[in-house]
C-alpha cells in the first residue's frame, strides 16, 4: 500500500533493498535472530525464572519493592519483578529492536551499495543523488518498522501471559504507548541517519555495523541510570527523550542528506 | 560541422588539489558521430567521462551535453545519456533480466514496458538464454554486454563508453562495435568512445581525441591528425623476387614502399616505373593507421626522436 504513493523509481530502489536485505545472510540471521532473543527468548527466560523461582530465594527484594511506583505497591515480589522488568528492563530491549533493524537495514542499502561498486550505476540514473537518499532512508525506515511492530505483536503476547501467569494487570500503559508511537520511530530514523554518516567512513558492511554499536551505548546508560536509581523513567520523561531524538534526527538527517552528494559518494 | 553534442571547453580536473587529472581540455564531438577518445590507462579518459554526465564536477573549465551543463543539469542529462564506465557495476545478486527491468524502472518506464524493453536488448546482447542466470554467473564478455544493454535502456541521444570492448573475446568486441556503429549511423546516437584498443577504434570512429597525462594531444580525423603529425602517404609496390626499386624500402612483406606528398602522385609515379621497365604486379597508396599516428603523436609530446 504505502509503496504504491512512491514514484516508480522510488519503489523500484525500495523494492531492490528488500531483496538485497533478504539475499543477505548476515543481514538476514541478524534481523531475525537478535528480535526473536529479544522480544521471545529474553523475557520468557525471565517469566520462567520468575515463576519457578520460591519468592524468599528472590534476590535483593527490598530493592525491587521501593523501584515500584505507588499504584503497584499491593504487588507480591514474583508480581513486582515481572512489572519491573516489563516497564524498565523490556523497553530497552524494545528499543534495541528499532535501533539494530535500522542499521542493519542501512548498513546493507548505503554501504553495500559502496562495497559492490553499484552506487555510481544508480547515480548515472535520472534519480538525483537527495531523491536516492530519500528512497533509500524511506525503505530502510519501512522495513525497521515492520520489524519493530512485528517484534512488539511478539513481546505483547509473551508478556500477557506473564501477565496473566502472575495475575497482573495488562502489561501496556502510557510508557509503552509514547514507546510505540514516538520513541522506536525516532530511534529507527536515528539508526538509519547514523549509519548513513557511518557508512561514508566504512569500506564493508561488516565494519559498519560493528560502528553502530557505538549508537546503542546512550540507550544503555539511560536504562541502566533507572536501575541504580538514578532517575525514574515514566511516559513523560520518554516523550521529552523522543522529542530530543526527533530534533536529533533532523540535525542528523540534514548533515547527512548534505554528504550524499555525488562527487563526495565516489571518493 | 554540425551542432555540437558535447561540447569541453578548457576543462580541468584537479583531485583534492594536489593530483591534475586533466590540464584545460578542449573539443566539440558532433551529433550522430563515433568519437575516438584515445590513451593509455590513467590518461585522463575515465575523468572525462565522468566530468561529461555529472559525477565530478570540473576544477575550472566547463563542458556541455545536448547544450546542458553537467554539473547544473545532471539529472537532466541522464535522462538522455547512456554512461558505461568499467566502475559502474550491476547487482551480481540479481539475474540480467532483474538488472534491466530494474534498471529501466529507475529511468521511471512502467513494469510493463520496463520488462518489454530489457527483453528486446537482451536478445540483441546475444543474452536471451543466460537471461535468467544470475549476474556473478557471467563471464566477463557477458558482464560487459549486460552494462551495455543498461547503458541503451533509456534509448539515449548520447553514449559515453568508457573501454566496452576491454575483456572481450574479438567476436564479442566485433559484435560491440557493430552495435555501437550501428546505433550512430541508424539511429543517429552520438557516440564518445574511450579506448586504447587503437584498431578496434578505427573501424568504427569517424574523428579522434589523443589524450596523455591529462593533455590533449589532438583531436580531429584521420587525415587532420596524420597531415598534422606529418605524415604521408605511402606508395607501396609488389615486384617480381630480385627486381630492385631505387628510392624505395623494402619491408617484410616483401613490398617496396616510398613516400608520396599526395594521392596524385601515385599514377605519375607508377607510370614512371612502368616506363622504366618494372614488372608492378600490385600497387597501393598506404596511409598511417590511428595506431601509427597515437605513437607518432606520444613521442611527440614525450619528445622522443621519431622515424
Amino acid at each position: 500500500m504505502a509503496l504504491k504513493k512512491l514514484s516508480v523509481p522510488e519503489e523500484a530502489v525500495i523494492r531492490k533493498d528488500f531483496h538485497d536485505i533478504w539475499d543477505s545472510k548476515m543481514a538476514r540471521s541478524t534481523l531475525i535472530t537478535v528480535s526473536l532473543m529479544l522480544v521471545i527468548a529474553i523475557p520468557v527466560i525471565f517469566l520462567i525464572i520468575i515463576v519457578n523461582t520460591p519468592a524468599n530465594q528472590i534476590n535483593g527484594a527490598d530493592k525491587l519493592m521501593k523501584m515500584l511506583p505507588p499504584s503497584a505497591q499491593n504487588f507480591n515480589l514474583k508480581q513486582a519483578t515481572f512489572y519491573i522488568m516489563t516497564n524498565s528492563l523490556f523497553p530497552m530491549f524494545f528499543l534495541m529492536i528499532p535501533l539494530m533493524s535500522s542499521s542493519v537495514t542501512a548498513a546493507c542499502s548505503f554501504v553495500g551499495e559502496r562495497e559492490h561498486g553499484t552506487l555510481e550505476t544508480l547515480l548515472l540514473t535520472p534519480m538525483k543523488p537527495k531523491q536516492l537518499f530519500g528512497a533509500k532512508v524511506k525503505g530502510c525506515v519501512m522495513l525497521s518498522a515492520v520489524i519493530t511492530a512485528i517484534s512488539f505483536a511478539a513481546f505483547a503476547i509473551v508478556t500477557s501471559v506473564g501477565d496473566i501467569l502472575l495475575h497482573l494487570p495488562f502489561f501496556f500503559s502510557w510508557s509503552w504507548l509514547v514507546l510505540i508511537l514516538l520513541f522506536a520511530p525516532a530511534v529507527t530514523v536515528l539508526g538509519v541517519m547514523f549509519m548513513v554518516l557511518a557508512s561514508a567512513k566504512s569500506k564493508s558492511y561488516v565494519e559498519a555495523v560493528q560502528t553502530s554499536g557505538y549508537i546503542v551505548i546512550p540507550l544503555i546508560l539511560l536504562f541502566l541510570g533507572e536501575f541504580v536509581g538514578l532517575f525514574a523513567l515514566n511516559a513523560v520523561v520518554f516523550l521529552i527523550i523522543s522529542a530530543v531524538i526527533i530534533v536529533l534526527d533532523v540535525i542528523i538527517g540534514e548533515i547527512a542528506a548534505r554528504s550524499f552528494r555525488m562527487e563526495k559518494l565516489l571518493k | 560541422m554540425g551542432e555540437p553534442a558535447i561540447h569541453a571547453d578548457c576543462l580541468s580536473k584537479t583531485y583534492n588539489g594536489a593530483v591534475t587529472a586533466l590540464r584545460g581540455l578542449s573539443f566539440d564531438v558532433v551529433q550522430g558521430e563515433v568519437f575516438g577518445f584515445l590513451g593509455p590507462n590513467g590518461a585522463g579518459k575515465t575523468t572525462t567521462v565522468k566530468l561529461l554526465n555529472g559525477l565530478l564536477k570540473p576544477s575550472s573549465g566547463s563542458c556541455s551535453v545536448m547544450g546542458l551543463s553537467p554539473s547544473i543539469h545532471s539529472s537532466e542529462i541522464h535522462k538522455i545519456c547512456g554512461v558505461m564506465t568499467e566502475s559502474a557495476k550491476m547487482y551480481g545478486n540479481m539475474t540480467g533480466m532483474e538488472n534491466l527491468e530494474f534498471f529501466a524502472r529507475m529511468y521511471g518506464v512502467e513494469p510493463g514496458k520496463a520488462k518489454a524493453r530489457a527483453e528486446s536488448l537482451l536478445k540483441c546482447m546475444d543474452l536471451w538464454d543466460a537471461r535468467g542466470r544470475e549476474l556473478h554467473a557471467y563471464s566477463t564478455g557477458m558482464a560487459q554486454r549486460l552494462s551495455l544493454a543498461r547503458a541503451l535502456i533509456n534509448d539515449p541521444k548520447v553514449l559515453l563508453l568508457d573501454e566496452p570492448t576491454n575483456g572481450l573475446d574479438p567476436e564479442s568486441a566485433n559484435a560491440v562495435n557493430s552495435m555501437i556503429a550501428s546505433l550512430a549511423c541508424k539511429e543517429g546516437v552520438t557516440v564518445f568512445l574511450c579506448t586504447h584498443q587503437l584498431r578496434y577504434a578505427q573501424d568504427i570512429c569517424r574523428r579522434y581525441g589523443i589524450i596523455e597525462k591529462g593533455t590533449l594531444l589532438a583531436c580531429g580525423d584521420l587525415e587532420t591528425l596524420a597531415r598534422n603529425a606529418q605524415f604521408c602517404p605511402k606508395a607501396a609496390m609488389r615486384l617480381p623476387d630480385g627486381e630492385q626499386l631505387e628510392n624505395f624500402e623494402r619491408g617484410n612483406d616483401g613490398w617496396w614502399r616510398a613516400d608520396i606528398k599526395e594521392d596524385d602522385d601515385m599514377p605519375r609515379l607508377l607510370k614512371k616505373l612502368v616506363e622504366e621497365g618494372h614488372h608492378v604486379y600490385e600497387a597501393r597508396i598506404v596511409r598511417p593507421s590511428i595506431e601509427d599516428i597515437y605513437f607518432r603523436y606520444v613521442q611527440i609530446n614525450r619528445g622522443e626522436e621519431w622515424h
